[in-house]
């Protein structure tokens, strides 16, 4: 058989045409067909480092699809023009050296015309000299802490250190440096309409750059992998300007106000045996045996009880919109809605008024507090405690009364 | 050192004697050799190479269907958003292990396949330089990828995905033993591939036939070649990464302990120093494979042999500085950050190069649309997919909103299946006929193709989009809320990635279904079935244990086509004639055959040293009893094996055709 | 690569298909095989001890609430050993000579010299280790000592390898029953023989000399 060319059959041909048309259509919806207000989209900049890297990145991707499409249609035309149609033999060509190294210099010339806004952005976007305002996140399995020192962040002044967690609120048009670390395993901390990600190494600090441009939620997501609730490790950034912030500043400065409702005074005493190891709420005192407040403050002391020697403050629990690590939603679906929709004026005014009881999506905290584990997998079984030394790694089930749970979440839901 | 080749001093009769073996009837050590040559008993004692060479491949396919099942789950878990096929803790276990086998327990170990059964052959020789350490990597590579495997049944496999990041790998955060499993099978499987390495290397500076200078090496030995040097540096490297993980986790070292001071870091450094190497290990022998396949379907050598054998080893020196290029996230400063975003675009000039030649080597050619041809072709245009997506990574802002997001699983996916993978299944839709004397069938070969290309690009393509608009990695669930508006939303692209990954596997069961149709009634392969070009084609199919009757003197690149085809003067011009067919060079081989070949004998050591080592990992493991007992074996087989001789005693041979004592002199060290 | 012609044109020699019936199989580079294959293997080795060097650099500062090396090394006793290792290294050399000379006698009284020097010097480190212990610098005390104990250990575990070789081979030689050619042998394992002792050189100046 050899030496004797067998023709190309027609169905080949048309089977050739046929995946042509495939790829072209593919691309097509490739190019067409992508989802819609995508909350963590890379190309939908809402802040000047992120518009940095999207002046820089949509160049290159338009570059990389015309070289592609070249590409493609170099070989498409080779593959139909060149098909065995009982043509000779060819010529037994080895080779011509200027056509390759025309070929060669040729993408070192695209490559030189990249590489050079690349090394200036990388320079610009790591420029700190600027910095209006210093937050320190901390990421642990799985939820990230925000701690504000004592500054003037873009002229309001923090009077004293602030502790958050879940969402991220910085002033709008002010430049914030995060000082992003880690309590445990490595997290990477990214809200995509902001910035690029950068990684949360346990013992050392990695500063990025944030500036929102406007008021409004941003979504993000821990996005190195952190372990078994990696993909519920989540954390959104809230843009207020800067009155608003003002206000929020206040308002976390404010210690825990004395429950009202006697169901929620109920939940303060079982906040204060089951909860307060771990969590922080200020203003929060020990009981004397009469059952009055002493002057004394609970202090959690959660690196006894877990692995990252951490848990969240809830001392405004309620002035989220998110809890555990903003993997559930505090407030129902239409008024997270509504908060997601307002425009940036009516914005904040939205976002201070916090969680209102009509809005409260009661139901997974519910859930949440009767069995944390089943809800989001972690590793605080009391075997596991166990093994670890006695350390849990996220929450327990803390094996909570029916009558307990509608006491805590009864409390919670007055932490404004 | 052990091919024992005496002169025929005695002329070759015309029609010529069929050659003689000798099989070494004694040796030193406890057990008379293994010499069997049927039975299965040839297969786990044999050190032919090719021999190993398919027996790497088997089980290289096993793990290929392992890992593929374990792909599926994968995909099906993340069919919908919070699906509930795979619980956080299996899904985690399932992707780790997912690329662990894919990577290591698969196209590595194909890649040795390939490079034991064909370099040998493309360079003219009889076996490699080191047959019994050949069957050695053999064994520790399936012993190694067993042991990593039977984690699942032992309490859990590694679950801290195939980089390994610490401190989320240290025993306080990944308590089973899966990454104990994992440390250890990794340390075994790296053994056969530095072995196989040194071996191939050696083989190939050391035992081209006369003629074959470096630059009339076929391509696929100079890319074997490029990758092997790229082992022997990158292997210790993940080595010693390894070992301080296993220290760390076994014996209470501090190396990643952060609350002693530890920086996390020191691991990613080591990791990637090994680990971007390895994606030119992974993907340099299927560029080899192609750049094979395409002159042969073109009927045309291939354009600018040089630029590609330059290029190819331009890739594998570049590819030593650009392993930061994983960690532009980590934290490591924007100078280095700035350097390494420009090496990493310098690396892409090299690997244009191939894909520019390649389609110059078709340019003007008279392409047959053959399986393995299409698979090629195939190859090209899904690793330009995978290339310049690749490039927009090398820009660092962009990829730190892109690194560990679809987008990066979408871009190593086009560039390992839709380069090393098509580039294997290049070479089995080439290669078939060689090793088994059948044709694979070429319809089915056709369904196999298209399903795959479908398959790959519906699974593959679509999280281009997932990446770009917001999808990390490495997650068991993704809520809705987060898949955006419109019909296009994420939801329905990870579906359509699903559906992709089904009709992929049901390409992948074509190739199957097509194994076993050639197995039971596939046509018996002709000499040269495809009008080839390089010296494997000598041999006939299957080649004789001792590859070549006689060895072949090497004039030219391409020799076997320029031993079939002369150039020619007509009055339309010069025009190349074929003036030898495949038969007569086979008929003339057999008539020039050499006498007394002596091929090297099976040994039972390689296998036992090999066996040695998974027993002393399961001892480090749970009970250092079982260590104890492996070194045991360990210490008394390599001591066997190095008393056996490599070379047979002379009395184990008969006596020379021309009378006389029988000697030593002429056996080789 | 001409252009004008169709073909590359053969050269016109045309030796016979085997020129190396003479003898020794003459392979492509002129470096035996297994001489080739023990080099490529060095040079792997140099980037296992690279990466060990490098960690240990990385950590040698780190050991608060710890000795480190400035309260642990005791350099006269370190050199001494360091040139025991290199006196082995000599008279490797004079086994190599005796072998290719094929004087068996003397082949195995050096490679005994040299296993003994060896053994000196792994005593050596063993001594050494303990003290670091009694001092309350162990394995798992602190990053220094990790990597200290895991770079001087492999290399330790290197040596001894090294020794069992050596051993095995006087063994091997004084009942004549080393497969292949002697000489080789002797000089292979002298090449990695004189590879640890560079990669101590590396270790006692980088580790012991060097002020972190």
């Amino acid at each position: 058989m050899s030496g004797v060319e067998q023709p190309v059959s027609t169905v080949r041909r048309v089977k050739q045409r046929s995946a042509i048309a495939v790829v072209v259509v593919a691309a097509a919806a490739v190019l067409g067909g992508c989802a819609r207000n995508a909350p963590q989209d890379t190309f939908k900049p809402e802040g000047e480092n992120a518009r940095k890297i999207q002046n820089l990145q949509w160049p290159v991707f338009v570059v990389a699809g015309i070289v592609g499409v070249i590409v493609f249609a170099v070989i498409i035309y080779v593959v139909i023009r060149f098909r065995d149609h009982g043509q000779e033999m060819p010529r037994q060509t080895h080779g011509n050296p200027t056509l390759e190294i025309g070929l060669t210099i040729l993408p070192a010339i695209i490559l030189i015309a990249v590489g050079i806004p690349t090394v200036s952005t990388v320079f610009s976007l790591a420029k700190t000299s600027d910095t209006q305002c210093v937050v320190n996140i901390t990421g642990q399995q799985w939820w990230w802490e925000y701690e504000y020192p004592v500054q003037n962040c873009g002229g309001v002044e923090i009077t004293e250190p602030l502790v958050t967690s879940g969402e991220l609120v910085l002033p709008t048009k002010v430049h914030v440096l995060l000082r992003i670390t880690s309590n445990d395993v490595i997290h990477s901390f990214w809200i995509p309409k902001l910035n690029g990600k950068r990684d949360a190494v346990p013992g050392r600090i990695h500063p990025l750059r944030m500036e929102a441009d406007h008021p409004g939620i941003f979504a993000g997501q821990c996005t190195e992998f952190c372990g078994l609730s990696h993909a519920r490790m989540r954390m959104d950034a809230v843009g207020l300007n800067s009155a608003d912030f003002s206000t929020w500043v206040a308002d976390q400065l404010q210690p825990a106000t004395k429950p009202t409702d006697p169901l929620a005074l109920q939940g303060e005493d079982v906040f204060r045996t089951q909860c307060s190891r771990c969590h922080q709420v200020n203003g929060l005192m020990e009981e004397n045996p009469d059952g009055t407040d002493s002057t004394k403050p609970v202090v959690a002391f959660p690196d006894l009880y877990v692995i990252a020697g951490n848990a969240p403050n809830l001392t405004h629990l309620m002035s989220r919109t998110t809890f555990a690590g903003a993997t559930f939603d505090l407030l129902t679906d239409s008024c997270r809605k509504t908060l997601l929709d307002a425009s940036p004026e009516e914005f904040g005014a939205l976002y201070l008024k916090g969680v209102t009881p009509e809005c409260f999506n009661e139901a997974e905290l519910r859930e949440w507090v009767r069995n944390a584990p089943a809800k989001k997998p972690m590793y605080s079984s009391e075997a596991q405690k166990d093994e670890n030394g006695g350390k849990y790694r996220g929450m327990p089930n803390l094996n909570l009364t029916d009558d307990q749970i509608d006491q805590i979440v009864a409390y919670l839901l007055e932490r404004k | 050192m052990a091919i024992i080749e005496r002169p025929s001093t005695v002329p070759a009769l015309p029609g010529g004697d069929v050659p003689q073996f000798a099989t070494p009837a004694s040796s030193y050590g406890v057990f008379r050799r293994p010499v069997t040559t049927t039975g299965w008993r040839s297969w786990m004692f044999t050190i032919d190479h090719k021999k190993i060479g398919i027996m790497y491949g088997v089980s290289a396919m096993f793990f290929f269907l392992v890992g593929g099942v374990e792909a599926l789950l994968i995909r099906t878990q993340l069919a919908a958003p919070d699906n509930t096929v795979l619980s956080a803790s299996l899904y985690n276990q399932m992707f780790t292990m997912h690329a662990t086998t894919m990577i290591f327990l698969f196209v590595m170990p194909m890649a040795a396949a390939w490079a034991n059964y064909f370099v040998p052959l493309q360079i003219g020789a009889r076996d490699v330089a080191f047959p019994r350490l050949n069957a050695f990597g053999f064994w520790c590579f399936l012993f190694g990828g067993i042991f990593l495997n039977t984690s699942w049944f032992l309490g859990g496999a590694a679950d801290g995905g195939w980089f390994m990041y610490q401190p989320n790998a240290n025993a306080l955060f990944s308590p089973t033993h899966g990454v104990d499993f994992w440390s250890l099978g990794l340390q075994i499987t790296g053994i056969a591939s530095l072995t196989g390495a040194l071996n191939l290397i050696v083989t190939i500076l050391n035992m081209r036939a006369p003629g074959m200078t470096l630059m009339k090496m076929p391509i696929f030995t100079w890319m074997i070649l490029v990758v092997q040097f790229l082992l022997v540096f990158a292997i210790p490297v993940i080595t010693v990464a390894l070992f301080l993980l296993m220290f760390q986790r076994v014996f209470g070292a501090q190396f990643f302990n952060v609350d002693a001071g530890a920086d996390p870091l020191l691991w990613q450094h080591l990791f990637w120093i090994f680990g971007h190497p390895e994606v030119y290990i992974l993907v340099l022998p299927s560029f080899g494979i192609v750049s094979e396949v395409l002159p042969v379907f073109s009927r045309k050598p291939l354009f600018g042999y040089k630029f590609v054998v330059f290029s190819g080893a331009a890739i594998g020196f570049i590819g030593w500085g650009v392993w930061a290029h994983h960690m532009f996230a980590s934290g490591i400063g924007p100078v280095s950050v700035a350097v390494f975003s420009v090496s990493t675009m310098l690396i892409a000039i090299p690997t244009g190069v191939k894909i520019v030649n390649w389609t110059l080597t078709m340019w003007g050619g008279k392409i047959r649309f053959t399986t393995a041809m299409l698979f090629a072709i195939g190859l090209i245009v899904e690793f330009t997919i995978g290339g310049l997506s690749g490039v927009t990574h090398s820009v660092s802002p962009s990829d730190t909103q892109q690194t560990d997001t679809y987008y990066i699983v979408a871009h190593f996916h086009y560039v390992l299946f839709g380069g090393a993978v098509f580039g294997i299944f290049a070479g089995f839709y080439y290669w078939w006929p060689k090793i088994f004397g059948k044709m694979l069938d070429e319809t089915l070969g056709k369904w196999n193709f298209w399903l795959m290309v479908i398959g790959m690009n519906l699974t593959f393509g679509p999280m281009h989009i997932l990446g770009l608009q917001g999808q990390p990695r490495r997650m068991v669930v993704y809520p809705e809320k987060l898949t955006g508006e419109g019909f296009f939303n994420l939801h329905f692209w990870n579906t359509v990635a699903t559906v992709g990954s089904y009709i992929l596997a049901l390409g992948i069961f074509m190739f199957l279904v097509n194994v076993w149709h050639t197995t039971r009634k596939g046509a018996t392969a002709p000499l040269d079935p495809w009008d080839a070009r390089s010296l494997e084609w000598l041999t006939t199919n299957p080649p004789k244990v001792h590859n070549f009757d006689v060895i072949p003197h090497v004039h030219a690149l391409d020799e076997y086509f320029h031993l079939k085809y002369e150039e020619v003067d007509t009055d339309a011009g010069p025009r190349l004639v074929k003036v030898r067919t495949a038969e007569e060079l086979h008929e003339d081989q057999e008539a020039n055959a050499d006498k007394n070949i002596h091929m090297p004998s099976p040994s039972y050591w390689p296998m036992l040293v090999a066996i040695s080592l998974p027993i002393m990992a399961y001892g480090i493991i749970f009970s250092l009893v079982l260590t104890v007992l492996g070194g045991a074996i360990l210490l008394m087989a390599i001591f066997a094996w190095a008393l056996e001789p490599a070379v047979a005693d002379a009395s184990d041979y008969d006596p020379p055709p021309q009378g006389g004592e029988p000697t030593m002199e002429l056996a080789n060290v | 690569m001409s252009e004008a012609t169709l073909v590359e044109v053969p050269p016109a020699d045309d030796h016979p298909v085997h020129d190396d019936h003479g003898g020794h199989m003459v392979t492509s580079t002129g470096l035996s095989n297994n001489k080739l294959a023990m080099w490529l293997f060095l040079g792997s080795e140099c980037l296992l001890f690279g990466g060990l060097i490098s960690t240990y650099m990385l950590y040698r500062g780190r050991h608060t609430g710890s000795p480190g090396p400035a309260q642990l090394w005791d350099i006269p006793l370190t050199s001494v050993s360091s040139f025991v290792l290199l006196m082995s290294s000599l008279t490797m050399v004079l086994a190599v000579s005796a072998a290719q000379q094929r004087d068996d006698r003397l082949t195995c009284l050096w490679l005994t010299v040299t296993a003994l020097l060896g053994s000196t010097f792994v005593g050596a480190q063993v001594y050494e280790f303990t003290s670091f212990y009694h001092e309350g610098v162990g394995f798992t005390t602190s990053l220094f000592s990790s990597s200290f104990f895991t770079l001087t250990g492999f290399h330790g575990i290197h040596v001894t390898v090294g020794i069992i070789m050596l051993m095995s081979l006087v063994g091997i030689i004084s009942r004549s029953k080393i497969p292949g050619d002697k000489a080789e042998v002797v000089e292979l394992i002298g090449l990695y023989w004189h590879f640890v002792d560079i990669i101590w050189i590396v270790i006692f100046t980088l580790v012991y000399l060097i002020p972190a």
